[in-house]
């Protein structure tokens, strides 16, 4: 990674030092050391690589990328999108993963109105609540999509009583809020909450509580390292005999499934990506030719965020405002399935996937159960149109 | 209530003699050398992922949990002779930068290597399931975790303050010069303890490898456990990091019960408390300095 940021900064210079050059230049604002690296090395795979399969140019232009490492931190997300806007003259901002920088950014994006933002990653609502702004764009999801839709879906086909556990920060908190939300509407009960730091590697003082409550589902939302913990006890725990694990995809996905391994057969999920599509396919080949691993969602989020550039630079040129028109209510082909940016928010509006982990060839796999079609996003009071 | 109790105390204790694994290196390592290890963590991780490159290599758990300590041994002996030998005698802050750099370097190549993503070694099929304890469902391969832990850790703790080597390591930490003086090679002493050190917490990484995620970030959350069980049973205290892993176990599972997110704030009152009351920690010899 440190030799691709260093290729990135000079490549960066290069582009400032040449005015009114026809090439466009891209700027990562993407954590590329520490937890979130997987995340950002992700996106910036799929994106390329959609650059790759248009030659490097998008609309006859060359690309120039220059990797600026947010490391996950609010200050070090503001400064960095700064510069990228300020001194590389970015044409477009691709990032971040975490929304606390993204928040953060937003006064930034605005005060230079110089350059559209692929949110390619940050989910939380807030992002659009607060900031409701024409430049940002979401390539990724939102928080309540990946939690609100599954809730009828649960109380229809798995259970009208439910706990629910989550990593106790911003995501959980808002998943929690909207699945529960609901889930109540819906007609089902809430029975008790579970609530574990983030970063907990050992889940076990939680699994009494879980298994107390009575419920007979289970609605989580745990990432990463979280993720993989949090499943393989509830396994070796024998919950599974108890009670029907559901929660969002990020708890059962392609990262985390290799190490959850059997202990992750027979749980559900929700997602805007599921590998296994036959929409998806193509991209899932040509990726795993170049990495040799199978994309994950956050790769997908990337290879989006490039098609959204090439749609917004062709019918808009350079022109941030231009490139905003373009994109407004804009549909994209996208490999995880039916997505427009919604008019108001920008937000995506996309199909959503009921996901049940079966045992496949080479271990554990999602298996698509049902598709809640473009799934309408709440506008939380933003209207840009 | 009852049955909360009776499984966040087994909890506790599994938790307990497994921190133990890890924070007897750290002690042993700052009791003899002085040197305070902050790259004792990332053995501790590099147990786990070569622990993974062997379970996948040769498909047994058993064979992991037996070569991943001796490859970290090995790894552990190149650490203390090219880089912390030189620098004996001097500010401790040297070790401290060191050993922190160590760490970080390491996290780096695991990186690299291995990627971000989370990994875990396969538990042995022989212990896969869970088993009644009184009114608890307790998984067999925790069970097994606590058993193994226990044993170990009590013929260590056997082995130093019976043996011969035993009483070679307990004297050389307690005075260096004199045993220097007695025609000891201190050196290799030192060598042998930093290698153990690194093989203990190795086990460490295996054990908990096989139940909890093995990623790149798993070093740095254990080492600030493993330094306050240090600090609290007292520096250089085998016996003292002992009692006090078995202690923060039990206070980082009975805090889950009562209130998960406050656990960090237990720890570190608990510390707070102990070197108020006591200053040297629980079993520390301030007097022998």
């Amino acid at each position: 990674m440190q030799t691709s940021a260093l290729l990135g900064t000079t490549a960066g210079i290069a582009g400032c030092l040449g005015e009114g050059d026809d090439t466009l230049t891209v700027g990562y604002v993407l954590p590329f050391t520490g937890v979130y690296s997987l995340l950002g090395d992700s996106i910036v795979n799929g994106f390329e690589m959609y650059v790759d399969e248009q030659g490097g140019e998008i609309d006859g232009q060359e690309v120039e990328f220059v990797s600026r490492d947010t490391e996950a931190d609010t200050d070090t997300g503001v400064s960095v999108a700064r510069e990228l806007l300020v001194e590389a003259g970015a044409d477009v901002l691709v990032g971040p993963v975490s929304s606390a920088v993204a928040i953060a950014m937003m006064q930034t994006v605005e005060n230079e109105s110089s350059a559209i933002w692929l949110n390619a990653n940050a989910g939380d609502y807030r992002v659009v609540q607060d900031g409701c702004l024409p430049y940002h764009f979401r390539t990724s999801f939102n928080d309540w999509q990946t939690s609100a839709p599954l809730a009828p879906w649960v109380y229809e086909n798995v259970a009208d009583n439910i706990v629910l556990t989550y990593a106790d920060y911003a995501f959980g908190q808002n998943s929690r809020d909207f699945f529960a939300e609901a889930f109540e509407e819906a007609g089902g009960e809430v029975v008790d909450e579970v609530t574990v730091p983030l970063g907990t590697d050992d889940f076990s003082p939680y699994m009494g509580d879980i298994e107390g409550s009575g419920a007979d589902a289970v609605y989580s939302f745990f990432a990463g390292s979280d993720a993989v913990n949090y499943i393989t006890q509830f396994h070796e725990f024998g919950l599974d005999e108890e009670m029907v694990q559901t929660g969002s995809g990020f708890l059962l996905d392609e990262d985390s499934l290799p190490a959850q391994g059997n202990a992750a057969v027979g749980k559900y999920s929700l997602l805007h990506y599921a590998s296994n599509h036959e929409r998806t396919q193509e991209f899932v080949e040509s990726y795993r030719e170049e990495h040799d691993e199978t994309p994950n969602v956050y790769a997908c989020q990337g290879y989006d965020s490039a098609q959204a550039f090439e749609l917004a630079v062709t019918e808009g040129g350079t022109d941030p405002d231009a490139m905003v028109e373009a994109l407004r209510g804009a549909e994209i082909d996208s490999p995880r399935g039916d997505f427009s940016f919604h008019p108001e928010t920008n937000d995506p509006v996309q199909d959503m996937y009921v996901r049940e982990v079966v045992e496949g060839e080479d271990g554990p796999e999602n298996e698509i159960v049902e598709t809640l079609e473009t799934v309408e996003p709440p506008t939380w009071g933003c209207s840009l149109d | 209530m009852l049955e909360s109790l009776l499984r966040a105390t087994l909890l506790g204790l599994q938790l307990g003699v497994t921190l133990a694994l890890i924070a007897a290196g750290l002690t042993l390592i700052f009791g003899m050398m002085d040197v305070i290890n902050f790259a004792h963590g990332a053995l501790y991780m590099l147990g786990a992922y070569i622990g993974l490159v062997i379970a996948d290599l040769l498909g047994s758990f058993w064979l992991a949990l037996l070569l991943a300590p001796l490859v970290v041994g090995v790894i552990g002996a190149g650490i203390e002779i090219f880089s912390l030998r030189p620098l004996y005698g001097r500010n401790p802050l040297y070790h401290i930068l060191l050993t922190f750099g160590l760490a970080i370097m390491a996290q780096g190549i695991i990186v690299e290597i291995w990627g971000a993503r989370s990994r875990r070694i396969p538990a042995p099929e022989l212990l896969s399931g869970s088993v009644s304890v009184g009114p608890v469902t307790y998984p067999v391969y925790w069970l097994f975790v606590l058993a193994f832990s226990t044993i170990l850790i009590g013929t260590i703790w056997i082995a130093i303050e019976r043996s011969d080597l035993g009483i070679l390591m307990r004297a050389s930490a307690h005075d260096t010069e004199m045993v220097d003086a007695l025609g000891v090679d201190v050196k290799k002493v030192f060598t042998a303890v930093f290698v153990f050190g690194a093989a203990l917490a190795a086990i460490a990484g295996v054990l908990l490898g096989a139940s909890r995620s093995v990623h790149p970030g798993m070093g740095f959350g254990v080492i600030i456990e493993a330094f306050v069980i240090v600090v609290i049973g007292g520096l250089g205290s085998f016996k003292g990091a002992i009692y006090a892993a078995l202690l923060i176990g039990l206070v980082i599972a009975y805090g889950a019960l009562i209130a998960p997110a406050l656990t960090d704030l237990f720890i570190f009152t608990l510390m707070a408390a102990v070197l108020i009351i006591k200053p040297s920690g629980l079993f520390g010899a301030t007097e022998a300095a």
